[in-house]
This record gives C-alpha cells, sequence and structure tokens, in this order.
C-alpha cells in the first residue's frame, strides 16, 4: 500500500513538474512573441523610412532636373532672334493698322 | 503478489508519465499555434505600415516634383509675358513713329473717324482728337472726307477738347450718351488677346 501511495506522489510529481515546465514555456513565449512582433514591426518601419529617404532623394533628384531644364528654357526665351522679335512686332502693327 | 504491485507502480507512474507528454505536446502545440498566429497578424500590421510608406512615398515625392514643376512654369510664364511686355512696348514706340508720318497716318485716322461715325447712333457727332492732331488737321478736310467715307447724311463737328492719345479719335453722339473710343490705344487694348496670340506664334512656336 505504502508502495502505490508513493508511486501516486510520484505521479503527481511528474504532473506537476510537468505543468511547471509548460507554464514556464508558455511564459517564455510570449516573450518570444513579442520580441517576435517587435522584430517584424521594426524592420517594416525601418523599410517605410527608407522608402521615405528614397523617395526624398528621388524627387529631389527630378526636381532638380526640372529646375535646370526650365532655366535653360528660361534662358532660351531671352535668346529668341531679333529678327523673330522683328517680325513678331511687324505682324502686330499689320493687324493695329488694318 | 509483489511482481502484480510492481506493475501497479509501474503502470501509475507510465500513466503519468504519458499523461505528461500529452500536457506537454498539447501545450506546444497551442504555443506554435499562437506563435503563428502573432506572427501573421504582426506580418499584416508590418505589410500595411509598409504600403502606407510606400503611399506616403509617393505622395512626398510627387509634392516635391509638383511644386517644381509649377515653380518653373510660373518662371517660363514669366519670362513669356517679359518678353511679349517688351514687344508690346516696341508695337507702341512703332505707333507713336506710325503717327507722326503724316501720309500712312492720316488714311488711317480718317478710317476711324469713318468708323466711329457709323457706330454712334446719332444724326449729329463729335469728334475728338489729340492735341496734336488737332493742330495738325483742325484746318483741312479731314472730317469731309471721314463723311464722305461713311456714304451717310451724319453731320460731324471737331471737338475743341483734345483727348490724351498717340493717334486715333474718339466719337460722341451730340448729347455725349454715345461714345464710341477710336484710338490706337482702344484699338490695342480691344485686340490684345488676338496680338499676343500672334506673336506669340512667332516667337515661342516650336
Amino acid at each position: 500500500m505504502k508502495r502505490i501511495v508513493e508511486a501516486e506522489k510520484e505521479s503527481q510529481r511528474i504532473l506537476d513538474e510537468t505543468n511547471r515546465e509548460v507554464a514556464q514555456i508558455k511564459k517564455d513565449s510570449s516573450n518570444k512573441i513579442a520580441s517576435m512582433r517587435q522584430q517584424i514591426l521594426r524592420e517594416a518601419i525601418e523599410r517605410r523610412e527608407k522608402a521615405l529617404v528614397e523617395a526624398e532623394r528621388a524627387g529631389a533628384e527630378e526636381a532638380e532636373r526640372i529646375a535646370i531644364e526650365a532655366t535653360k528654357q528660361v534662358e532660351a526665351l531671352s535668346r529668341i532672334p531679333e529678327a523673330n522679335r522683328k517680325k513678331a512686332v511687324d505682324r502686330a502693327m499689320v493687324l493695329l493698322l488694318s | 503478489m509483489t511482481s502484480n504491485l510492481e506493475k501497479l507502480v509501474d503502470d501509475i507512474i507510465s500513466e503519468s508519465k504519458t499523461k505528461a507528454e500529452e500536457i506537454r505536446k498539447a501545450a506546444m502545440g497551442e504555443i506554435e499555434e499562437s506563435i503563428a498566429r502573432e506572427r501573421a497578424e504582426a506580418v499584416r500590421e508590418a505589410d500595411q505600415i509598409i504600403r502606407d510608406g510606400l503611399t506616403e512615398s509617393d505622395a512626398a515625392r510627387n509634392r516635391r516634383v509638383g511644386q517644381e514643376k509649377q515653380k518653373a512654369r510660373l518662371a517660363y510664364l514669366g519670362e513669356k509675358n517679359r518678353v511679349l511686355g517688351e514687344i508690346i512696348q516696341e508695337v507702341q514706340k512703332r505707333l507713336v513713329e506710325f503717327c507722326q508720318d503724316e501720309s500712312y497716318y492720316r488714311p488711317f485716322l480718317l478710317k476711324a473717324i469713318a468708323q466711329g461715325i457709323e457706330a454712334v447712333p446719332s444724326e449729329t457727332v463729335k469728334v475728338a482728337l489729340s492735341e496734336r492732331d488737332l493742330r495738325r488737321f483742325k484746318r483741312t478736310k479731314l472730317l469731309e472726307d471721314a463723311l464722305a467715307a461713311t456714304q451717310t447724311n451724319k453731320k460731324a463737328t471737331l471737338s475743341d477738347d483734345p483727348i490724351e492719345t498717340v493717334g486715333g479719335a474718339v466719337v460722341t453722339s451730340q448729347d455725349g450718351k454715345i461714345r464710341v473710343d477710336c484710338t490706337l490705344e482702344a484699338k490695342l487694348e480691344l485686340m490684345k488677346p488676338q496680338l499676343l496670340a500672334e506673336i506669340s506664334k512667332i516667337l515661342f512656336a516650336a
């Protein structure tokens, strides 16, 4: 009878130990999940920030290209040949006086 | 008897070990499922963050480019307007020169007065000229010639009050209620959209 009681005790000990072990694993996994989640979100935020920086750079590059092109076009306007200007004035005079 | 007892003890221990293993397995299953669920949720959130980031990036880039394009457009239009302004100034100078040459100017003035007379629905009209034109044409047959050109029976008199103009005339009804501005300034203003379009065609056509 004593042996049976001891076996029951041992059995209970095994189950208690298992339950403790499981509780610990669950606790650890909870931390692991939180850490994993943080890692995934941190990577996403890093990608987002990288994309923003990249977009900022690309936008600045394109803006610069546009500004250079605009300057060229404006400069071209100030180099309109005198003959064309005269032709424009002549045409305006003809229209006005007709 | 002893053998049976040993077996019973072994069974008790073995059963608890089996149960412990089952508990462990079930717990591991639950944990794995929980990890997978949480990972999927985190990945969904991360995807959303990245998508939002890309949208925001595109918007930032487009905003920057849009601002620069707008700036460029304004600079270009500003320069175009400056050039057009110069041409209009040149036209105004040429008009002054044109008015000084009587042989070219008189027929123009005649036509302008005739148009004004026709436009005013009054039997008697007044014609106002610039001070210089008054001096030049007062004692000439300017009005008679203009009336002849209209082929009407209207009467016209020259106003003694000069007007401020480079050239042309202002024709008013006798009671002064109807006024037709046939000056070069008025014509220039009236025709400005057409003139600017024509000038632009010549200057800016690529």
